[in-house]
Formats: C-alpha cells, structure tokens, sequence
C-alpha cells in the first residue's frame, strides 16, 4: 500500500510538473485574429496551431525561460522568450512580411526587368524576342514609354534629355562608353550582347542616390550570378559569326562570347542609301569570370571591339560627299567584390577601366582621341531588420581625354582635360508597414576640374491603395559635368542640373501590368555656346535652362490570349529647352510629342514558331528652317517602323530566325540639314535625313550544344 | 496489490515509451497530411524539426508539404509563400545532410514548382538548374526510384512543349517501376513515395 501511495504521488508530481499551459492568442497588425499560426516552443515538440478565433492552447514539460516560435506564412516569423510558468493569455502580434510578393515596392520612374523583379515590366527574354530590336539592348527599350525613337542616333534619349544624361552601369559600376562609335546620321548599337546579363533595371528619372552623373536615365545591367550550365552556342548570321561557350569547375565559372560582324555582303545584295566605300564590321567579346565564397561573390568583366567602317556622307553644303573613315579601339574591365559579413552587413566594391580609342579622318583631315575612363566604388549595407535599411558609399571617377586634330592643311590642335569626381552618398529605406515604404538619400559629389562640390538630394515613397494597386512619388535632385565635346574646350563650366518630381500609379494583377506617369522636370545651368559648332574658341556659359512634362502609359498583357504576350507604350511629352546655340527655348529637334509603341509576341505551338510584331509610331520632329524666321518651326512627317520577327524551333536546341524592319517601307524622314548659306535665289537649301536604308533583313541560324538538350538560344535573339 | 499496481504501472509506461515523441510526432504529422491536412501536418513537422537539430526528414517534409501545396492551382496566391516556406526548410535540411539525393530531387521539385507559376520567367533560369540537380543525383543514386522517375518525368514535361520524341523518355520512366519495388527506405520515415505517380505517368506515356 505504500508503495501505492508512494506512485500515486510520483505520477501526481510528475503530471503537475509536466501539464505546464502555454496558452495565448495571435492577432495581426490590425488586432485581428489569425488562423492556423504555428505556435511552438524553440527545441521541442510541444505546440499547436491557433483556432480561428487566433487562440492556442497546449502543454508542454519544459520549465523556465523558453523562446516561443509563433509563424505563419506571408507574416514576420516571431521569436519571443516567455517564462513557461507564466506563460498562459499572452497575445502575440505578427507583422505582415514586407519581403512578401504583395508588399509595396518603390516604382516611380523605374522598369526592372530580370528575376530579382517583383513586377517585372520586361522580361531578359524580350529583349532579344522584341522584333526590329535585332538582340539591342538599346532598341527593346526604346519600346518602353519615356524613350523617344530617334533613328539616325540609336541611342537612348528619356524624358526630353540628351542620349548622354541617360549613363549605364554594369554591376554597379559605370561604363563609361556604352555604345559603339559612329558617324553623324548613322545609328549606333548598345556595346553590351543581352547574353551575359540576368537582370536590368532602367530609370527613367528620380533614381536612388546610389548613381550620380546622370540628369536623365540610368540603365542597369548585371552580369548573371552563376552560370547556369556547361554550353556553346554558334551564330550563324547574315552579319555575321558569333560563339559563345561557358564552362563550370568548382566555385568557380567563366563564360565567354565572341562576334564578328561585317555588313559588306549583306550590302552588296541589298543596296543601301548611304555611300559606303568599306561598311561597318567589328571583332568584339566580352567575358564573365565568376567565383562564389561561402558568403561572398567575384565577377570579373572584359569586353573589347574593334570596329571600323569608311563612308562617304552627304551633306548640303557641299557638292562632294565627305568621306569618313573611322577606326574605333574599345575595352571596358570590370571587376566586382560582394560579400555579407557581421550582422546583416553587405559590403560591394567593384572597380572599372574604361579604354577608347578613335582614329577619324574626315575628307583629308585626322582626328585621334583616347580616353581613359575608370570609377571605383565601395558601397556598405546594414539591414537594421526587414523594415529598416541603410547603405552608405562612395564613388571615384577618373576620366582623361586627349584629342589631337591634324588638319591637311598644316595645323595641329590639341585639346583635352583630367577630371576627377569623388562622391558620396548614404541612403535609407523604410518600411513603415506592407502598404508604405520611403526611401530618403542624399549625395555629395566634387569635381575637382570644375572645382565644384554639389548636393543632391533624392526622395520617394511609394503607398499602396489597394491589393493590386499603388501609388509612388520621387523626388531628385541630379547633375552631371559637361559632355566631352565642350569640356576639352571649356573647364571653366559648371555641372549641368535637373530636378525631377514623379508621380506613378502601378495596377498589377495575375500577368497585367499597368502603369501611369506623370513628371516635370526641369533643366538649370544648361552649357550654351555662341558659335555655329562647338570650336576650341567658342564662347561657354552655363546659361541654359529648359524643361519637360509629360505622361508615360504602359500596358502589358500575359494572360488575355494563350499563347501571346503584348505590350503598349504611350508617351506625351511637352519639353522646351535654350541650351546649344540655340536662340530661343523651344522644342529640340530629337523629341516627339506623341510615341507609340506596340509589341506583341505570338508563340504557335504547331509550327513550333515564335512571331513577333513591333509597331513604333511617332509624331513628327521639329528642325529648323533658316527660311523661316521662327527658330526651329518646321516639324517633319510623323514616322512609323512595322518590323516582324520569326523563330523557329528546328529542333530543341537549333533555331532559324528571320526579321524584317520597316515591313510597309515607310519612307521615313528623320529631320532635314540646311545648307549654311542662301542659295543665288537667297533661299537656303535642304536635305532631308533619312535612314541609311529603308529596311533591314536578317537571317540567322542558332545552335545550342549542351548537357541539357532543352536549352536554346531563343532568349538571345 | 503491489505487485498488480506495478504491472498495470509498468505496462503503461512501457506502452507510453513504445514510441519515442520524434516517432510519435512523424507519425502523427504524415497522418495528418495523409488526411489532407497539410498545413497542420506541415506545422507538426516544423515543430518536430526545431527539436531534432540533426535529422534532415523534418524539414524534407516541410519543403514536400509545402512544394506540394504550391502545385495545387487553388493556392495560386499564395505559391510564392508556400515555395519560400520550402525552400528555407530545404536549405536547412540541406546544411544537415550535403549531398543527399533524396534532396537533391526536392530542389528540382522546388524549382519545377517555380517554372510551373511563371514558365516565361522561371522557365529559362531553373529548367538547366532542374536538369543539373537530376543529373547529380543520379551519380549518386543511381538506383533511387524517385530520381529515376523524376528526371524523366521532367524531361517529359519539357518535350511534350518542343514536340520532341518521348519514347526513350517513357522507357526511362518504365525503369523507374522495378526499382520502387526493390527501394528499401531506411526507416518508416524515410521517403519512399512516387510508385503511384510513376504508373500513372507511364499510363499516359502509351
């Protein structure tokens, strides 16, 4: 009987000890109850699942101070160490996670395009699958509102601003000459193949204060993390040759791509417009060397190019053709250091050199200029935790050019100048909650050649109204030195300066997007000059000013019609600006009031083809007619580019591709050149600009050779 | 009486102790998911995983229950949690037990979910990815049912999109059947699951 008693006890003892209630209730931000959160005590097994009421009960042996683990999906995890004596009608509330796929992001002038995107505008892909894009990086964006198609340049022009306010970044870090070097009136290419690169990102104002030296537009570009594969791919094209081949060992990878380009046969069986006596062929590669630490990532870029092309180009004011004959040298190197360390800390640092070469003769003239150009960065980020973040840095910029002009006539000119810009800036991002994150930053930038410090603060918010819709605002501050062409004349100029203020709404829902943007900016300190060109003894002030406003609209639909992806741009912009020689604030001659662009992509499973479409509409351009005595008044026809792409799928990993451009023959004009001096009847003649040939066709074969016999080239065309 | 008390005492703590709380737990939580309650089964497991630091299954099951879940077309809004939640108890059982093929086919599971929600965007990053993490595990299993079926399933799935010939596919499905009769999984708990899903994709193979 005693040894009854004695159990009964002990099981007594041992049930009291062990029937410890945990018990409590879990609510959300709003004190509302939530449902099937995993309550848990750390190293157990003892919990249970809230009701729907958000209440939880259970039991559990353990004693003392025990870290409680309360989570549930799409909310912050919460850890809370509790006194399991005590431990009875606690409330706990979670916070949503703003790391979640419906929390609000900050997208005021901004595309992402790539995997890190939560909205995605544009897809890797559609870069290359974008018909009349021809595997431009620079092309598919001009699809996209805000860009203005300016056809005898190639390049990106935002907003009412120059193509050279828009600077690219790879990695982080500047290229210095994104594209390849031209001739007036004949269009240029992005340097960079859309190959080596997994996500883009491309602002179109109001940007972080991260970047600096751009009024305009920014254009990010990163070089993929990790190679995906062990691959070759062969180009087979009517332009051209390319192969490309990666391989992987260990941490490490390198990939690399090679193109040779000639247009001469192409040419000969399609006549162009322009006279060319030796057409455009270039040798160009680039190639990524990656190596991941157990916490950390090295990246190192190479590209190079050589490019010549020799051609006889028109002009008004004289009855022979000027001949131009340019050899252009290129390397950019960039290299990348990313690692986490401490608690929650990132730190980057990435350096670039630039390298350029020009070689120029004009009729029986020679122009030879070089610039180096480098920028080193070291950025540092804190994650205080999910809601509160910090990231401090600072740029250098290095840039040296030197031009030398041997006229035939006897005569040398040189011209040129250092200049050095050390920058810093610090910013922070805030959630307040999952509908209301700003992001306030700062930066300080001194440019030694012009002996000028400025600061430029930069602003946004972004709030979110509605399950799929939200609003943002930004607010910057931005400047940028001259251009080369006057800085090699003029170090006595100040920086060029914008302010821009947007306002965006962005709806997005299940594969539709769309998005609104309204924004003003305007232009301070714009270099003006007095003479018909920029000459070494022009006179230079910062005198100019200007601005522009307008509307960007954006549709993009995945999901109406199987099978096809679409999207619509529209912009209006109303922009004025008294900078050049110009005499008046008015309209300068690369901008458009209205652009529309449509894309679609149709993939028809039965023919195992993907069809393309590409429609660019553009109100017509100001000029300036000396005829008249209105400063820039006259306004060429609007234009139009119909352009159609096809791929094939011959088998899994061999693809023909076919592209037209300009399918219609529109006979576009791009603006008209006037000659310098009245003709005997005191009328000044004219010319008009057009494209160095109405259409462009395009044949290529594409073969993958891999492992994986799925994978194909499809996203690099 | 004594002697009767400590008999009845005896048994039911030898009935209690049959079981140890992880053996208890496992079966609990794969009964509940068998019931089709998989946001409870997948809690349990997370419960059973912060208590048994050293035992990979826990956190496999999380990412399974949860993978599972985010292929159902009715919690469409809420996948990209439901593949966040995987995806982290899959790191951590990754961490306990490097190169284990079993895991190795739950990544590709993983990222095949992923490709399945946005097959434009996730299609081109993770189908290599899927394919290398096949590949490793059949260097190292090259017996394992599940790896077996898995990759051709998956290279099946991938043909029917090009239109290319699924024959010497469908023939590497078929293998996968005799295997799952002779895989021995290593406890009660070790995964085991797929004959099923194999005969039925090999149905629809002919």
């Amino acid at each position: 009987m005693k040894t009854f008693y004695t159990f009964v006890l002990l099981v007594v003892a041992f049930a009291t000890q062990a029937q410890q209630t945990i018990s409590g209730t879990v609510l959300d931000e709003k004190n509302k109850p939530i449902a099937g959160a995993n309550i848990f005590i750390e190293g157990t097994y003892d919990g249970a699942s809230s009701d729907d009421n958000g209440r939880f009960t259970f039991t559990s042996t353990a004693t003392g101070n025990q870290v409680l683990v309360i989570s549930f999906l799409t909310y912050e995890t919460l850890k809370v160490t509790i006194d399991v004596a005590n431990g009875q009608n606690k409330t706990f509330k979670l916070k949503e996670s703003v790391n979640s796929l419906d929390a609000v992001i900050v997208t005021a002038g901004t595309f992402d395009a790539g995997e890190k995107a939560r909205v995605s505008v544009l897809k890797p892909l559609d870069i290359v699958t974008t018909a009349g894009a021809m595997g431009d990086i620079v092309s598919a964006l001009q699809t996209l509102p805000g860009t203005q198609t300016v056809g005898e340049d190639g390049r990106l022009f935002v907003r009412g601003g120059e193509a050279d306010e828009t600077q690219t970044f790879v990695d982080g870090i500047r290229v210095a000459q994104p594209y390849g070097a031209t001739t007036a009136n004949v269009p240029t290419r992005g340097r960079f193949s859309p190959f080596l690169f997994s996500g883009m990102s491309f602002s179109t104002g109001g940007y972080s204060a991260e970047y600096g030296e751009a009024l305009s537009s920014v254009l990010l570009l990163n070089t993929q993390d990790e190679a995906t594969e062990e691959k070759t791919d062969i180009s087979l094209m009517t332009v051209g040759l390319g192969l490309a081949n990666t391989q992987k060992w260990g941490n490490n990878s390198l990939s690399f791509n090679t193109a040779y380009i000639n247009l001469e046969p192409y040419q000969k069986v399609f006549p162009q417009r322009a006279d060319w006596n030796k057409p455009f062929q270039s040798l160009s590669g680039e190639a990524v060397y990656r190596h991941s630490f157990d916490s950390g990532m090295f990246k190192l870029y190479a590209a190079f190019e050589a490019s010549q092309f020799d051609i006889n180009s028109e002009t008004i004011n004289s009855p022979d053709k000027i001949r131009v004959d340019l050899n252009n040298n290129n390397f950019y190197l960039n290299s990348s250091y990313k690692a986490n360390f401490g608690s929650q800390w990132q730190l980057f640092s990435g350096l670039s050199y630039g390298y350029s070469e020009n070689k120029i003769g004009i009729s029986l003239d020679d122009v030879a200029n070089t610039e180096h150009a480098s920028h080193l960065k070291l950025k540092l980020k804190k994650s205080f935790s999910d809601r509160v973040k910090l990231s401090f840095g600072s740029d250098y910029f290095i840039t040296r050019f030197n031009e030398d002009f041997k006229a035939n006539s006897g005569g040398n000119f040189n011209s040129g100048y250092d200049a050095n810009i050390a920058a810093f800036y610090a910013e922070t991002d805030i959630f307040f909650s999952k509908k209301f994150a700003v992001k306030l930053g700062a930066r300080l930038s001194d440019n030694d050649l012009l002996r000028e410090t400025v600061i430029a603060p930069r602003a946004s918010l972004a709030y979110k109204i509605s399950q799929n819709g939200q609003f943002s605002f930004a607010y910057g501050s931005f400047t940028q030195a001259p251009r080369q062409e006057y800085l090699k004349y003029a170090d006595y100029l100040e920086s060029e300066k914008a302010q821009h203020y947007i306002l965006n709404y962005q709806y997005s829902k299940d594969r539709r997007t769309f998005r609104a943007e309204v924004y003003l900016k305007s232009y301070q300190d714009l270099v003006k000059f007095d003479t018909p060109t920029v000459q070494f003894n022009s006179d230079f002030s910062n005198s100019g000013s200007g601005y522009a406003q307008g509307l960007d609209v954006f549709w993009r639909d995945n999901k109406s019609v199987k099978n096809l992806e679409y999207w619509v741009s529209y912009s209006y912009i109303d922009t004025q600006r008294n900078y050049r020689n110009f005499t008046a604030e008015v309209t300068p001659s690369f901008v458009a009031k209205h652009s529309l662009s449509v894309v679609s992509k149709w993939w028809i499973n039965k023919l195992k083809s993907q069809l393309s479409v590409t429609n660019s509409f553009t109100t017509g351009r100001p000029f300036n007619n000396p005829n008249e005595s209105q400063f820039m008044n006259g306004s060429t026809k609007g234009y139009n580019n119909l352009s159609l792409g096809w791929a094939y799928l011959m088998t899994q990993q061999k693809i023909l591709y076919f592209s037209v451009s300009n399918v219609l023959g529109t006979a576009n004009v791009f603006g008209y050149e006037y000659a310098n001096t009245p003709n005997t009847d005191g009328v000044y003649n004219r010319r008009a600009i057009r494209p160095t040939a109405d259409q462009f066709f395009f044949v290529g074969f594409f073969w993958t050779i891999s492992e994986n016999k799925k994978d194909n080239q499809l996203n690099n065309l | 009486m004594t002697k009767i008390i400590t008999i009845i005492a005896l048994l039911v703590s030898s009935v209690l102790s049959a079981q140890t709380p992880y053996e208890q737990g496992m079966t609990k939580a794969l009964g509940l998911w068998r019931e089709g309650k998989s946001k409870e089964a997948s809690d349990v497991m997370e419960r059973i995983a912060s208590a048994e630091k050293s035992n990979w299954l826990p956190n496999y099951y999380v990412a399974m229950i949860n993978t599972t879940e985010a292929f159902n077309p009715a919690n469409k809004s809420n996948a990209t949690a439901l593949l966040e939640k995987a995806q982290q108890a899959q790191d951590a059982a990754t961490v306990i037990s490097p190169n284990n093929a079993e895991l190795l086919v739950m990544q590709a599971m993983i990222y095949t979910a992923m490709i399945v929600q946005d097959p434009m965007v996730n299609g081109m990053k993770y189908s290599p990815k899927v394919m290398e993490l096949y590949t490793k595990a059949k260097i190292i299993a090259p017996e394992n049912p599940r790896v077996v079926y898995c990759k051709a399933e998956f290279e099946i799935s991938g043909a029917q999109w090009t239109g290319a010939d699924v024959k010497k596919l469908c023939l590497d499905l078929e293998s996968a059947i005799p295997l799952f009769e002779k895989f021995v999984p290593e406890s009660p708990f070790h995964p085991k699951w797929g004959l099923d899903r194999a005969q039925q994709a090999l149905k629809n193979c002919k």
